[in-house]
């Protein structure tokens, strides 16, 4: 379980995350919200790469304590909203990069990412360059290195984005199929609402930095001060 | 251990330069190989710094003033053999590039190039006040009136010999790099290169891969510095200007930052293509104006500069091709 207590970041005056409180539990969760909405932020914050205060907590334990670095070492995963493929490594290379930062024994590793590759399904081009991957194979290659090792949170930033509806539909069979794979909470931002109805069993929504809405997708989406925040609407937040 | 296409013809490369250079080459160009040697080097460790994690080191030249300084110092002042004085030049320089490190750690792009430039510039004028050591008295070991030897490799005592001395070392660096780009260290650059928000997330310590390559760089310009100081038995100031600095760096993109065959390249332009115009009776500053085109050149037209044309020629892959 991923709980957040209180999170809150400001840039300056402005306040980009205000005491967000969420007990996430589902194995695959959401989160949405406009652009500015926060989202990004707080992934950020469960990276380390910005200060806060408030709480996370991940099953009990606390990431924010260790240097972000180590926080992968760990068990957290994340991927950005552009695909961070290194081009002159090959695809078993770049899940190598990460790899080389966990725990454990050569061959464990080298039998972690074949494990990865094959979940994902590009074991065949694994020793091809980034510099040559298309726009899926690149997305693909992201969700390989999120899920090697043995990781406890994945968060995905926009997974889907630039893909046509085929490949976010089988990206979200993926994505579906990572708490399976061992013992990983996912968190999913995308701006896809049939993509997060699909795949997330909760979601929590985010607007101008405050938490309008947290439960089970399909009850959230429903609710009019959501579908207010999407479409522009003045509606009794409280 | 796999070994590109490009890896073997560097290698063989190597082995017939070993072989023939020192045969072919007679006097004066005896010197002008041992330093393009020296200077290939230095040009690996901007090279790779270049290409593999996006930073401009414009100090590189001056830290091989300072392996020189510290070969020569240590020469004159302890009767160690040429390769321990060597390495503790290597290793000090080194060091000194992991302290130059520091404010790389918060600075990038220009800003970063900008404090290695006046790192150059401070070098040159501790080089240019105080002079190279040559066996004088003090601290800065200068003497007015004579010149002590500078003990060369038991290996390596003629001029021949210590050009494939040289050679030999410059190979070893060469392979270094290899090595360390084929493992953990490379993997981690290139996602440094790519985006440190990225490398964090993956768990990469940014900072100690940072200091790492300035150190792997220092470490190389080092070892250029030291030779230089042998194969001349004196090093002078006007060698190590930050001018030079510069000048190397716009050669490293002219050959070729990725490779290899880049480093040799940039070697050959700065110190044999001068060396050519004077032979031909030609102003050796006009080698500058050539400089000045083909940097034109590679900035407008080969990106991977001229090795990276040759590679593409010979369809060696350059886009996966590590050194």
């Amino acid at each position: 379980m991923i709980a957040l207590e209180n999170l809150t970041v400001r840039f300056g005056g402005i306040v980009a995350l205000d005491a967000v409180t969420a007990q996430v539990s589902a194995p695959v969760s959401g989160i949405i919200g406009p652009n500015g909405a926060g989202k990004t932020t707080t992934m950020n914050v469960i990276s380390g790469f910005l200060t806060s205060s408030g709480s996370v907590t991940v099953d009990g334990v606390d990431p924010m304590q260790m240097p972000p670095h180590l926080r992968t070492r760990w068990g957290l995963r994340r991927s950005f909203q552009r695909e961070q493929i290194a081009d002159d490594l090959t695809v078993a290379e770049n899940l190598w990069a990460i790899a080389d930062n966990l725990a454990g024994s050569r061959a464990t590793k080298r039998a972690d990412i074949e494990t990865a590759l094959e979940f994902v399904g590009i074991t065949a081009i694994a020793g091809k360059p980034g510099a040559r991957l298309n726009t899926f194979e690149r997305r693909l290659c992201d969700l390989a290195r999120c899920v090697t090792g043995n990781p406890r949170l994945i968060m995905l930033d926009e997974p889907a984005g630039g893909l046509t509806v085929e490949e976010t539909a089988r990206l979200g069979d993926l994505i579906t199929a990572i708490p399976d794979l061992g013992r990983a909470q996912v968190l999913v931002i995308d701006h896809d609402v049939d993509l997060i109805s699909r795949i997330c069993r909760e979601t929590l929504v985010l607007d101008f930095g405050r938490r309008i809405a947290f439960g089970p997708t399909s009850v959230v989406l429903a609710d009019p001060a959501v579908k207010a925040a999407y479409l522009g609407i003045e509606a009794d937040h409280a | 251990m796999r070994i590109s296409r490009s890896g073997l013809a560097g290698l063989t490369l190597a082995v017939i330069a070993v072989l023939v250079l020192p045969m072919a080459a007679g006097g004066q160009w005896l010197k002008i190989f041992t330093s393009t040697t020296a200077f290939a080097l230095a040009a690996m460790g901007a090279g790779f710094m270049y290409a593999r994690l996006g930073m401009v080191s414009l100090a590189q030249v001056g830290l091989m003033g300072l392996g020189g300084w510290i070969t020569l110092r240590l020469n004159h002042a302890y009767g160690f053999p040429f390769e321990v004085n060597l390495l503790i030049g290597a290793v000090i320089t080194s060091v000194l590039g992991m302290v130059l490190a520091l404010p790389a750690l918060r600075m990038r792009g220009l800003y970063l190039a900008l404090i290695t430039l006046m790192v150059a510039g401070g070098l040159e004028v501790i080089f240019t006040a105080h002079q190279f050591p040559n066996g004088g008295a003090g601290f800065w070991g200068v003497g007015t009136s004579f010149s002590a030897t500078m003990r060369r490799p038991a290996l390596g005592q003629s001029d021949e010999s210590f050009l494939r001395y040289a050679l030999v070392i410059a190979v070893l660096g060469f392979l270094l790099i290899d090595a360390h780009l084929r493992s953990r260290p490379g993997r981690a650059w290139a996602l440094i290169r790519r985006s440190e928000a990225a490398a964090l997330a993956s768990g990469v310590n940014v900072t100690l891969y940072k200091t790492w390559a300035f150190g792997l760089s220092g470490l190389l310009a080092g070892l250029g510095g030291g030779i230089l100081a042998a194969s001349l038995g004196l090093l002078d100031a006007a060698t190590f200007r930050a001018s030079e600095s510069v000048l190397l760096f716009a050669l490293v993109v002219v050959g070729g930052a990725r490779f290899w065959l880049g480093a040799v390249i940039t070697a050959v332009l700065y110190r044999v293509a001068p060396g050519l115009l004077n032979n031909w009776g030609v102003d050796a500053d006009l080698a500058l104006v050539f400089f000045g085109a083909a940097l034109l050149h590679a900035v407008i037209t080969a990106p991977e500069g001229i090795a990276g044309q040759i590679f593409g020629l010979f369809k060696m892959e350059a886009a996966n091709d590590r050194a």
